[in-house]
């Protein structure tokens, strides 16, 4: 499939100090947007589509990608785009996204929880989504409230007081339902995105 | 480390050991390959006196349901001569039809293209005169994404202020219903905008593609207007299906085979016995397709995808 590339028509305005930005954008940051799509979704494929769409976004929209660490917020915000499209069935499958699909589709497994981890699992699971995603983005991405503002659009104390209740109700939802390792789901938690 | 932190299913130095070496930079070097947009007409300054005049000059609103105006539309458009695949002509433009429709209802604008092979120029002209400050790009789509969105996206920051507008059963894109079901029918036609947006937002539609074009923008194989549309092939022979294949006269780009569940593969033709089984397709050119063929069927292992052939009425 990668070999599809020489089909692909000649890019007409790429210079290459723009490429060699996206280049270094991309390397940066290709795991870090992977990882957050994978964390969001069980399926590789989609994982693979998120990672896909969000740089092609990046590609066509270099100008507006702002620079440093502000990157990877606003590849996020992309993606998080992307897998709100997917979870409306608008998510386009690119045929170059093929060679990593089938990569993560051979290597992937979600993990098996256990213990009392099932219980996390499950109350996690259990949270409205947009609690979820505050508590993934600090949990999972490891950002702080002035970043999550800058990704949701909301001021930074905001943020703050928005992840500071959904960390309470997740742990009172832990008190509440505690569950039996044999009961808990096995699978994987995901944000929400199902 | 809190419990949140403890659930995370993969970490980004794990994910990236799941991935070949090699795989990453193909698949930017594909991203490079395609055009990329050219500049970013849809900022511009004086974005917040511009939506101020926006304000009095957008007065055009159509007090009916969306879904109707949105089928009106299309109905509209369908009528335009040319190739009619996906809800939209893709063939010759009518030299008078507008490009873009851009109506009011309320607190919205419903962006609605009517002319996926016009110049992007026309696009752009269209949204400036609205005061949007949106951009929007055209990628080759296979037949039946032709005329459909095919990627939406907005400013971060911005939340999810754009709704995609759908046109239920107009086409067939392979797309699944919200919930986790795969009708399918789901057809993104254009976008909600509130007439107050602040942000800028890209909207990527499928057109019709040249001869020799890759499709960026691939649909359901089987589907109407694709070159395997009403096409059984699922659990048939390789040789099976290369012989209805080429009473079509469609030719295969790539296959992609599986041995023993893992992995699936690119191969060449000489490499798929003919004995094996096609389980999987997908538009590639015009005229040309992917074919992924199991040396079982059915197939075990690979993952199939939303999205993948179904065979349209």
């Amino acid at each position: 499939m990668s070999k599809g590339a020489a089909l692909l028509s000649p890019p007409d305005v790429a210079t290459s100090e723009r490429r060699h930005r996206f280049e270094e954008l991309y390397a940066a940051h290709h795991a870090s947007v992977l990882g957050y799509a994978l964390r969001r979704t069980d399926n590789t494929d989609d994982a693979a589509d998120v990672l896909a769409e969000t740089f092609l976004a990046a590609w066509r929209r270099l100008d507006d990608v702002p620079p440093g660490p502000q990157a990877r917020l606003w590849l996020y915000g992309t993606a998080r785009r992307v897998l709100a499209n997917q979870r409306r069935g608008e998510l386009r499958r690119l045929a170059l996204a093929d060679r990593l699909r089938a990569d993560l589709a051979a290597s992937y497994r979600p993990p098996d929880f256990a213990g009392g981890l099932q219980d996390a699992v499950a109350a996690f699971r259990r949270m409205p989504e947009a609690d979820r995603e505050l508590l993934a983005l600090a949990g999972w991405e490891g950002l702080d409230p002035g970043q999550i503002a800058a990704l949701l659009g909301c001021s930074r104390n905001a943020a703050r007081i928005r992840l500071h209740r959904a960390r309470r109700r997740f742990a009172a939802e832990l008190d509440r339902h505690p569950v039996s390792a044999a009961r808990a789901c096995a699978h994987v938690p995901t944000g929400g995105y199902e | 480390m809190n419990r949140v932190s403890q659930i995370s299913p993969v970490t980004d130095a794990e994910m990236a050991r799941l991935v070949r070496p090699g795989t990453f930079a193909d698949l930017a070097n594909e991203i490079t390959g395609t055009h990329p947009a050219s500049g970013a007409p849809w900022r511009a300054n004086g974005r917040r006196a511009r939506r101020r005049r926006m304000r009095t000059r957008l007065l055009i609103g159509v007090p009916v349901a969306a879904a109707l105006a949105i089928a009106g539309l299309i109905a509209t458009s369908a009528g335009a001569p040319g190739q009619r695949v996906g809800p939209i002509s893709v063939g010759p433009a009518k030299a008078q039809a507008a490009v873009l429709s851009i109506t009011r209802h309320g607190r919205y604008l419903y962006v609605i293209v009517n002319n996926p092979v016009a110049d992007p120029k026309m696009y752009r002209a269209e949204f400036a005169r609205y005061h949007l400050d949106i951009g929007l790009q055209l990628v080759p789509a296979s037949p039946s994404a032709a005329g459909t969105l095919v990627e939406e996206s907005e400013s971060a920051g911005s939340g999810s202020q754009l709704q995609t507008i759908t046109a239920r059963g107009r086409c067939f894109t392979g797309g699944g219903e919200p919930g986790g079901g795969a009708a399918g029918n789901q057809c993104p036609v254009g976008v909600r905008v509130p007439v107050d947006y602040r942000g800028w937002a890209t909207l990527v539609f499928g057109r019709a593609a040249r001869p020799g074009e890759h499709f960026e923008a691939p649909g359901s194989a089987t589907a109407l207007g694709e070159a395997m549309h009403g096409l059984h092939f699922a659990g048939k022979t390789v040789a099976a299906v290369l012989g209805m294949l080429a009473e079509r006269h469609v030719t295969v780009r790539h296959w992609w085979v599986q041995v023993q569940n893992l992995p699936c593969y690119a191969a060449s033709r000489r490499t798929v016995p003919s004995s094996w089984y096609v389980y999987r397709a997908r538009p590639w050119a015009p005229g040309q397709v992917l074919l992924w063929a199991s040396k079982t069927w059915p197939v075990r292992g690979c993952q199939q995808p939303a999205g993948s052939p179904v065979a349209t009425p």
